[in-house]
């Protein structure tokens, strides 16, 4: 993200010469370090989550999961859980692109992406809205909304990182090299989390 | 006027906390009545009004005070201004009340502003012993009490103890790695700049119709669920703190892993760095478990979620375990750094090389995983399923040995040392030694689950954390404050001042928590405003005692205020330690290095002759050739 600037040459000594570049102790990047930790944080906040699905479940043990009158559209969001899983494959698409400097691939690689994205949020609300319980109803109906609900957060934090990946592509940033397009890179990272814990959400609440 | 408001800054800030949180209120009216329900909502667990806007103007002032500019910028793909290095560095006092991403600009912030925390609620505390130091009701009412204490403990935990640990560290560990900053110095300050906001949410909770949040500092369900407005302030402070605490944590992983000077090996690193790796790892993995459990509570009372419900099908007792599965880890989050800074000032006042480096280092991370095993013992007597019991005695136990270890290890190095005390650091490091010791064996007797199960929820935890959280970490914090003062300011602080302070302190902790440990095994309970009279005559002492030690803390302000202004300038080294942030100037230069230094030995080379730890720039030529005298270390 951030380029050192280079001290100018001559007159080191004086008010503008700038820090020392950091020694590079190690063979990861910083951002990249950075995104894969903030990414083990992220696990721990979603198994607070699933610790209360537990208790909720397993150690509550109400009669019926879901409880009587409630259904869950396992088919729909099985629908949903394929498009968000593609927009993985897109993503990794427009890295790919990048690292062969074909920007149109990038481009397209990263919309295509976004209005994946979109689309599960958008088919997700409608899913609220039509379920027929609220987060009201029973530890049943808080957490599944709590889980979902915090995945909803994290798609659209990833939408947010991926607009601005999006929008930079559009005005002609990012290149072939590795650290020209980190980018692209970390967003991506956290783009295929969101999607692999959508896999494990999915499971615990619709399916098991 | 215009351009003040342009500029990122205070009115700038201002402006945006107003926006955001007319924004908020907003958002809540709106969505209220297009889901037709009443506007105003004043249940005492509910007002979205005001909850809401407690979220958003925050990232208001945020925004406005310049935190997000950057960030902006380069997400706009705009083209980013080239770096200045404005924001960078203090020229004046100005300067700290400024976005700074210096991490030493920012250390000092975080440490200075941890202390105003610290006494405030060391006010609270003058305040609770007063009201015990007499059986029945004196200063204040029952409810008032119960908000006394406990914001006592949040301000002191979350907004005292974890932060200033890492203040301190933000300004030596880069330092000590030969970095020239930390690795994200704008998260770095934006990380800084929620703290206030948590410390104030809290302090504001007063505020609230239905006073400050009274469910104690581990807002156990369902009396948090249930409780006044209040609470949500706490629910809510505690994610600004804890997304704080996590964004320094995740940088100084960063920053020790990526940016260590040449030749710095994991085996070379100063045992404060390696200490600072471990609470870090602690602090990524465990506090969005707490950040979970106080959403989970804040969905209870505002949006009438059933996660502890037990009515609606909740679990009552998840939020213990959730909560205590963060708050254990806290616990060494809140000891850890602590550790290292013992380390290095035991190491270099007893002018010996630590005793078993790699134990120590291994202790470390041998706590970091156990103690993700042990949450339960604080809910032996919770209600949870009995068979846990043994299995967390069991690890509880276990845990102590690797903090018995640090505890030898730190008895081997100060074995034939040349033991100086001419420091306060020093003092603090020893008294140190002896406090914690006894609270780690009031915690293993409390491991025990027949004597826990007597003990519970008496005064005899409040002798044991006390005895762990200010005989252990914050005697740790003086040691660290006394020993880099000099660094930090340029300046030495008054000797003997610090010397009144440290047996003051020394006096006023004891004298309070030891009596609690006699009363607390007698019954009194704790978290209550009145106790039977006989207790009456012990408490009226541990009051006395209480005040000697709130006392002899303005000493310790009084010392640092003057000292920073008109104390005698202090060397580049002036304990002599070998550490490489003692090897630049006091306070160091703006860049820190002109030169990255080169590290060619261990951190704690004492008295081993020829031995070096780091070739600092323009040293280069002396020592181009090998040493000849080196002999082989330990
Ligand atoms: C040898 C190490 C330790 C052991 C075996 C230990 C054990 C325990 C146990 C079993 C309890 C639960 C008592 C109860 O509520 O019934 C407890 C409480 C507590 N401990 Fe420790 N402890 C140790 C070290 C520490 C350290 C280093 C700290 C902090 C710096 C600490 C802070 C606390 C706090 C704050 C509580 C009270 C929690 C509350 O508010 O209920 N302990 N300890
Ligand atoms: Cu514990």
């Amino acid at each position: 993200m951030e380029s050192a600037t280079v001290a100018m040459g001559g007159h080191a000594h004086e008010e503008h010469h700038g820090p020392p570049e950091a020694h590079q102790s190690s063979r990861i990047d910083r951002q990249t370090l950075g995104i894969f930790l903030f990414i083990v944080s992220e696990i721990m906040l979603f198994g607070a989550f699933f610790a209360s699905y537990f208790f909720l479940r397993v150690v509550v043990d109400p009669p019926t999961w879901p409880p009587e009158p409630f259904e869950l559209p396992v088919a729909i969001a099985g629908v949903n859980t394929a498009i968000l899983v593609s927009s993985s494959f897109t993503i990794h698409y427009a890295l790919e692109s990048i690292r062969r400097n074909n920007r149109t691939g990038l481009k397209l690689g990263l919309v295509l992406t976004w209005l994946l994205g979109a689309t599960f949020l958008f088919i997700q609300i409608n899913e609220y809205v039509n379920i027929g319980f609220s987060a009201r109803d029973l530890g049943f109906g808080s957490i599944f909304y709590g889980l979902t609900g915090l995945h909803g957060a994290h798609v659209f934090i990833g939408l947010l990182l991926l607009s601005f990946a999006t929008i930079r592509a559009f005005r002609g940033h990012f290149g072939p090299e590795e650290k020209d397009h980190l980018g692209v890179e970390v967003p991506g990272i956290y783009w295929h989390f969101v999607d692999v814990m959508w896999i494990i959400v999915y499971t615990a609440v619709y399916i098991l | 006027m215009v351009a003040a408001i342009k500029q990122p800054g205070w009115i700038r800030g201002a402006l945006g906390a107003l926006l955001a949180a007319a924004f908020g209120v907003g958002l809540v009216v709106i969505l209220r009545d297009i889901s037709g329900l009443p506007i105003w909502q004043t249940e005492q667990t509910g007002y979205p009004h005001v909850v809401v806007p407690l979220i958003t103007a925050p990232l208001g002032f945020l925004a406005g005070f310049g935190c997000f500019d950057y960030w902006l910028r380069w997400a706009a793909g705009m083209p980013t201004i080239p770096e200045d290095h404005s924001q960078h560095g203090a020229k004046s006092w100005k300067d700290y009340f400024r976005f700074n991403t210096d991490h030493k600009v920012i250390g000092i912030q975080y440490v200075v502003t941890t202390f105003c925390f610290f006494f405030i609620g060391g006010l609270m505390a003058m305040m609770i012993r007063a009201e015990l130091a007499q059986p029945g009701a004196q200063i204040v009412e029952a409810s008032t009490f119960n908000g006394l204490f406990s914001t006592h403990a949040v301000l002191m935990i979350f907004v005292f103890v974890i932060p200033v640990f890492a203040g301190l560290a933000n300004y030596v560990l880069p330092l000590m790695i030969g970095a020239p900053d930390m690795a994200f110095p704008r998260l770095n300050a934006l990380s800084f700049w929620m703290l206030p906001l948590a410390g104030l949410m809290f302090i504001g909770s007063f505020l609230a119709p239905g006073g400050a949040f009274d469910a104690g500092w581990t807002g156990y369900a369902p009396l948090s669920t249930g409780a006044p407005l209040g609470q949500s302030f706490f629910n809510l402070g505690v994610q600004f703190a804890g997304a704080s605490s996590i964004a320094t944590a995740l940088n100084f992983l960063v920053t020790i892993i990526t940016m260590r000077a040449p030749g710095m090996t994991f085996w070379r690193m100063p045992l404060l760095v390696w200490a600072n790796l471990s609470t870090s790892l602690l602090v990524v993995a465990a506090t969005p478990f707490i950040a979970g459990a106080q959403f989970m509570v804040l969905f209870d009372r505002v949006l009438g979620t059933q996660f502890f419900q037990f009515a609606g099908g909740g679990d009552v007792i998840s939020y213990q375990h959730i909560f205590w599965f963060y708050s254990h880890p806290a616990v060494y989050i809140m000891m850890l750094p602590g550790f290292g800074i013992i380390s290095e000032v035991i190491s270099t006042h007893a002018r010996k090389p630590i005793f078993g480096y790699r134990l120590m280092a291994l202790a470390l991370i041998g706590i970091v995983v156990l103690s993700y095993t042990v949450w339960a013992h604080h809910m032996f007597v919770a209600g949870m399923s009995s068979w846990l019991r043994v299995p967390m005695m069991f690890t509880t136990l276990l845990i102590a040995v690797p903090t018995g270890i640090k505890i030898f290890s730190w008895l081997g190095t100060l074995y034939f040392g040349k033991i100086h005390t001419y420091s306060t650091a020093m003092l603090f490091a020893l008294a140190f030694i002896v406090t914690f010791t006894i609270g780690g064996i009031s915690g293993v007797m409390l491991g025990m689950v027949p004597i826990d199960i007597h003990v519970s929820d008496t005064y005899f935890i409040v002798a044991h954390i006390h005895f762990v959280l200010f005989g252990g970490s914050v005697f740790t914090i003086f040691a660290g404050v006394y020993h880099w003062f000099p660094k930090m300011t340029g300046r030495m602080y008054d000797e003997k001042l610090g010397r009144v302070h440290f047996w003051g302190t020394l006096l006023g902790t004891w004298g309070t928590f030891i009596p609690m440990h006699w009363v607390g095994m007698d019954g009194m309970p704790r978290r209550v405003s009145d106790y039977a009279v006989q207790f009456g005559d012990w408490n009226l002492l541990i009051s006395c005692f209480a005040f000697i030690l709130g006392a002899c803390q303005l000493v310790f302000l009084y010392n640092m205020i003057v000292s920073w202004r008109f104390g005698p300038r202090a060397g580049g080294n002036p304990w002599r330690a070998n550490s490489i942030e003692w090897q630049v100037s006091s306070p160091p230069p703006i860049f820190n290095f002109d030169e990255i230094p080169r590290v060619v030995g261990g951190p704690y080379e004492y008295g081993v002759p020829g031995a070096k730890h780091a070739i600092m720039s323009g040293e280069g030529a002396e020592v181009s050739q090998p040493q000849p005298t080196t002999v082989g270390s330990s």
